[in-house]
């Protein structure tokens, strides 16, 4: 049975930029699609049919970024972390779980998302916590995701929670 | 297509905006097939979403949808309200149970505040037995 997950390499790497993935110019095709299968099996909003700008939920990450790049010293790995972070890279302990669930996200907004805008995301280790479930002990970990546009302005930051158990 | 569920706030409404004002629920049953053009979208294969057997060997009774499905749907019922010269300025959102396939899930939201022209507001999914699976809050600006 483990007893914790929190050592102090997990501890201490709250805070380390992890990633930087820039995306492909947002399409409005790809906004309608988006749209279409969110509001299914009603209309999407018109707004978004012919769309000038994103729901602020799009994510022009969803189907790869264009260019991807570690921020962790000697990851090498090529690998894509879309919504985590590389724990392996970070030294973090190699867990086994059985799940691993999305515990929820806190986001707080800025310029809207426009056709044509390319975003850049960078990720960053939030706090793992880890509590006592009926599951047993869960891992409760957070990655911090940035997003700026080509004006670097501020889209979005997403605080986002992963349960793991 | 029809514009039937574009955001409709109107601007003349707003100021009729009070705190305990529920907003109008966004509702959809859900299964494979929302999931699935979702998970398109998204990129979101997840066996747990994909298929019941999956699911089982999670703990769950059955095949259960994406938190970031109910975070659109959420995102869905706020755009209905504020209207599209409204902004979300902020949303947390925490999955306290699964939304399992079959279910009929709404998401509902109260006004719990208002300064200005920014709102407050209360967010909630629920299944159509009543059991909340997603408790948070919004702060938006009509």
């Amino acid at each position: 049975m483990t007893e914790t997950y929190l050592n102090d390499t997990v501890i201490n790497a709250k805070g380390t930029p992890c990633s930087r993935s820039v995306s492909y110019p947002i399409e409005a095709s790809a906004i309608r699609k988006w749209a279409i299968a969110v509001y299914w099996p009603e209309p999407a909003p018109e707004v978004f049919m012919y769309a000038e700008y994103a729901p602020e939920d799009f994510d022009p990450f969803a189907w790869g970024p264009a260019s991807y790049e570690s921020l962790l010293p000697g990851d090498d790995s090529g690998v894509v972390y879309r919504h985590g972070i590389n724990e392996r890279a970070l030294g973090f302990p190699e867990w086994k779980f059985r799940a691993g669930l999305n515990g929820g996200m806190n986001c707080t907004y800025g310029v809207r998302m426009h056709v044509g805008d390319v975003i850049t995301d960078v990720k960053s280790v939030g706090e793992y916590t880890e509590r006592q479930g009926r599951n047993g002990l869960m891992l409760i970990t957070q990655s911090i995701s940035t997003w700026t546009n080509q004006r670097n302005e501020l889209v979005k930051r997403t605080i986002n929670t992963g349960i793991c158990y | 297509m029809n514009s039937s569920s574009a955001p409709s706030t109107p601007a003349s409404a707003i100021s009729r905006v009070q705190v305990g004002e529920q907003l109008p629920p966004f509702t959809r049953r859900t299964d494979f097939d929302n999931w699935n053009r979702y998970a398109a979208v998204n990129d979101e294969f997840l066996p747990h979403c994909m298929n019941d057997e999956a699911a089982r060997s999670e703990g769950f009774p059955k095949a259960f949808g994406m938190g970031n499905l109910q975070w659109s749907y959420v995102h869905s019922l706020l755009r209905a309200f504020i209207g599209p010269d409204g902004a979300i300025l902020r949303v947390d959102l925490q999955f306290r149970n699964p939304n399992l396939r079959s279910q009929v899930l709404t998401a509902n939201g109260t006004v719990t505040a208002i300064a200005g022209d920014v709102l407050s507001v209360e967010l909630w999914t629920q299944e159509d037995k009543g059991s909340r699976l997603a408790l948070g809050t919004a702060v938006v600006r009509i």
